[in-house]
């Protein structure tokens, strides 16, 4: 697929190229700026639709697993197999107590586990605001020596209640970063992993009174 | 003209069904799917599949012994087999090809580079 970073300045000049090189005419720059919004467009097509087959797996995955009672399992199925992530963690949050319980995790040292399941900045933020935090978007000054590893705490929100977090803390090796069809899975994640995860609780609670 | 089976295997739902989505982009492919090394192993000898797309870490038998299986068993030994794994690094992809796999692709699966890949082995 072809990165957002590839923008339409290096379409229109590739198609400058071809055209020269094959001994075709010229192209005017309105007919370049119009082929140019046409790749550009097709690609734009061409990535929802990467994301539409994700999403769908997503859901399918996530549906799957709430009847198989494995909705952690099927949470790091989408991270390792959709977004690349294999060292993550889940901790439910308690907002009564105000504490975290650690619920999954793959790929974590069992001393980093115990060391957020005290909570730390990026986590408290998470919950405190009901929003995502990324690494990359905390002022340095905000970030706990044990966070430098740490890509992002998802926040997982159900009907505005916050009932815990993903940790993310390491992706694949060929993975240079999160990229936009990842931010659009753990935006799914963040709601519809995060109903999953409370109906899951619900059957628990059901079955054991 | 009859259309190429292959055979998906890997015991995450979610990866075999965002594998056959991608492969529904060419309609002329018969999928058949494996959830196990062991399983994979069977299918290949039952259906013989035209080409193996194969994950790597799976229970009760990995990839890379399903593909030594099945290049050391004259009936399965032609079938290209292309590994998938989450692991990138040098040393893991030596690893795959030491097992006798034709290729070696990582996660996450990209769409284009899947679909190339089938097209040089299976001549479309």
């Amino acid at each position: 697929m072809i990165g957002p970073e590839n923008g339409s300045r290096t379409l229109r000049k590739n198609i400058a190229e071809r055209d020269c090189t094959n001994g075709e005419r010229i192209l005017s720059s309105e007919e370049l700026r119009i082929r140019a919004q046409q790749l550009s467009l097709r690609e734009q097509l061409e990535r929802n639709h990467f994301l539409l087959e994700r999403l769908y797996a997503a859901s399918a995955g996530i549906i799957q697993a709430l009847a198989e009672g494995d909705v952690h399992a099927a949470v790091g199925e989408i991270l390792g197999n959709l977004i690349g992530c294999e060292e993550a963690a889940i901790f439910h949050y308690d907002q009564a107590n105000r504490h975290f319980v650690h619920a999954w995790s793959v790929g974590v040292p069992d001393e980093t586990l115990q060391h957020f399941s005290k909570g730390t900045g990026m986590m408290w933020r998470a919950v405190g605001e009901g929003v995502t935090q990324f690494h990359d978007r905390q002022p340095e000054s905000h970030l706990q020596p044990c966070e430098q590893n740490l890509i992002a705490s998802v926040v997982l929100k159900s009907s505005r209640e916050v009932v815990g977090v993903i940790l993310l803390f390491g992706l694949l090796p060929q993975k240079n970063g999160l990229e936009w069809v990842d931010y659009q899975l753990l935006k799914f994640l963040e709601t519809y992993g995060a109903v999953a995860i409370q109906l899951q609780c619900l059957q628990k609670n059901a079955v054991t009174p | 003209m009859a259309s190429k089976k292959i055979l998906l295997v890997d015991d995450s739902c979610t990866a075999r069904l965002v594998n056959r989505m991608i492969f529904s982009q060419k309609s002329n492919y018969e999928l058949i799917s494996a959830v196990d090394g062991k399983e994979a192993v069977e299918r290949a000898r039952l259906d013989k599949p035209d080409l193996i797309l194969m994950d790597i870490m799976m229970p009760r038998m990995t990839g890379l012994e399903a593909c030594r299986v099945i290049k050391q068993d004259k009936a399965t030994s032609g079938i290209p087999v292309i590994l998938l794994t989450t692991r990138g690094e040098e040393s893991y992809v030596q690893e795959g090809y030491a097992s006798g796999c034709s290729d070696y692709l990582t996660k996450p699966v990209n769409d284009a580079e899947l679909l190339d890949l089938l097209r040089a082995y299976l001549g479309e």
